[in-house]
């Protein structure tokens, strides 16, 4: 049967090395599996390749030795599994995440909603080139946000609800950026300090710190490879529903200023941060910043 | 505030992460509801994640206090089991 060139043209199905052998390249939503699909991943690469596979940096899974004449048994199995195939070439590559706030317990948002997002309106989108995005959910940045071109950090801003607090004396302990003082048996903030990690809200034993604005600070024009460079920290403050639209913009105004096979952190250092930024088009951190106090 | 006192006391400032809440969780659990235990710990990892899981557990941060270079002690009340 001859292959499915549409298809194969997507990418997933990659050369490898050795005579008429090519890789399945799957993706996951960053890096989450369930049981079920790791089953799933044991018999597809048992049946069509041999019987292993490889974990890629990007959070993928790379099933070696499969046969072009295979393919097509292969990529329909795979469907009916409702295992995701990656991409390769000029692309948006399979985005990466940590396991965020659902798990970590540094983390400040939740990826995996956020990352199904992103991959459900960017994946496989063809690029020049290849473009990629990884999201962390609190400033540790795990999944290196700064070394893709797109890279997302949570960030999460108090505010005291007073009346709740006991001066137990936590907050001021723990604030990484030295914002809380306790002065005149008062907590007091200077938000100019604060680092946006929630470990005032996380541990706070009354429950004094609330949650008034989460978002992404937003890195643009990292990359690794023969000539890394890490990413400008672009937008502080991006509301979770501002994020699509963000990177929405940032890939046509690459798609519009690139030349040649520059990747977008050439482009971005060709053009400088500040203009770059100025021809995406983002509405601003919004009313929930703004409430929170920490519009500068 | 009024003096709150301990009735056991907990040193954990040479343990690292996770022994560190295990370490307070046992503690708690030998205690009676509203008894007071104080625990000595570290700055950096354990001082920012003990507190949290406690919380998370349900029991009640009342002080911290810096008692030494880069030691804290937490005053923590045993809450209701679950
Ligand atoms: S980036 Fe933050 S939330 Fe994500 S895994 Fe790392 S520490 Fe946890
Ligand atoms: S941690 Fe909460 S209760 Fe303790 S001083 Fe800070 S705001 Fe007040």
């Amino acid at each position: 049967m001859t292959p499915d060139f549409h298809e194969l043209k997507k990418g997933g199905f990659i050369k490898q090395q050795g005579p008429g052998l090519f890789l399945m390249r799957l993706r996951t939503i960053g890096g989450h599996l369930t049981a079920r699909d790791l089953e799933n991943l044991a018999k597809v690469a048992t049946e069509y390749g041999r019987g292993e596979v490889h974990l890629t940096t990007r959070q993928g899974v790379e099933i070696p030795g499969v046969r072009l004449e295979d393919y097509q048994a292969l990529i329909e199995e795979i469907k009916a599994l409702n295992l995701l195939p990656g991409a390769c070439g000029p692309r948006v590559r399979s985005i990466v995440a940590c396991p965020g706030k659902e798990v970590c317990p540094n983390g400040v948002l939740d990826t995996r909603e956020m990352t199904r997002e992103i991959d459900r309106a960017f994946f496989g989108r063809e690029v020049p080139v290849k473009f990629k995005i990884a999201v962390a959910a609190c400033f540790n940045a795990c999944t290196k946000p700064r070394e893709n071109d797109v890279g997302l950090q949570g960030i999460v801003y108090p505010e005291l609800v007073a009346e709740r607090c006991r001066l137990c004396g936590l907050c001021q302990s723990i604030c990484p950026g030295g914002a809380i003082k306790i002065i005149d048996e008062k907590v007091t903030i200077n938000r100019q300090k604060c680092y946006g990690d929630g470990a005032c809200i996380a541990s706070c034993p009354t429950s004094a710190w609330v949650e008034a604005a989460r978002g992404f600070v937003v890195f643009v024009g990292g990359k690794m490879g023969r000539n890394p460079r890490l990413g400008y920290k672009m937008f502080d403050f991006v509301p979770e529903d501002e994020v699509i639209p963000l990177i929405d913009s940032i890939l046509t105004v690459f798609e519009q200023k690139r030349k040649g096979q520059e990747r977008l952190a050439d482009t971005v250092k060709r053009l400088g941060p500040e203009l770059f930024r100025q021809l995406v088009s983002f509405p601003g951190p919004g009313e929930a910043l703004r409430k929170a106090n920490m519009a500068r | 505030m009024a003096e709150i006192r301990a009735t056991k006391r907990l040193d954990i400032t040479g343990d690292c992460c996770p022994i560190t809440f295990v370490k307070t969780k046992l503690a708690l659990e030998e205690m009676q509801p509203g008894e007071i235990l104080e625990v000595l710990l570290a700055e950096g990892e354990p001082l920012n994640n003990v507190p949290r899981s406690l919380k998370f557990e349900g029991h009640k941060i009342h002080q911290v206090r810096k008692v030494g270079p880069n030691i804290y002690s937490l005053l923590v009340e045993r809450g209701e089991d679950q």
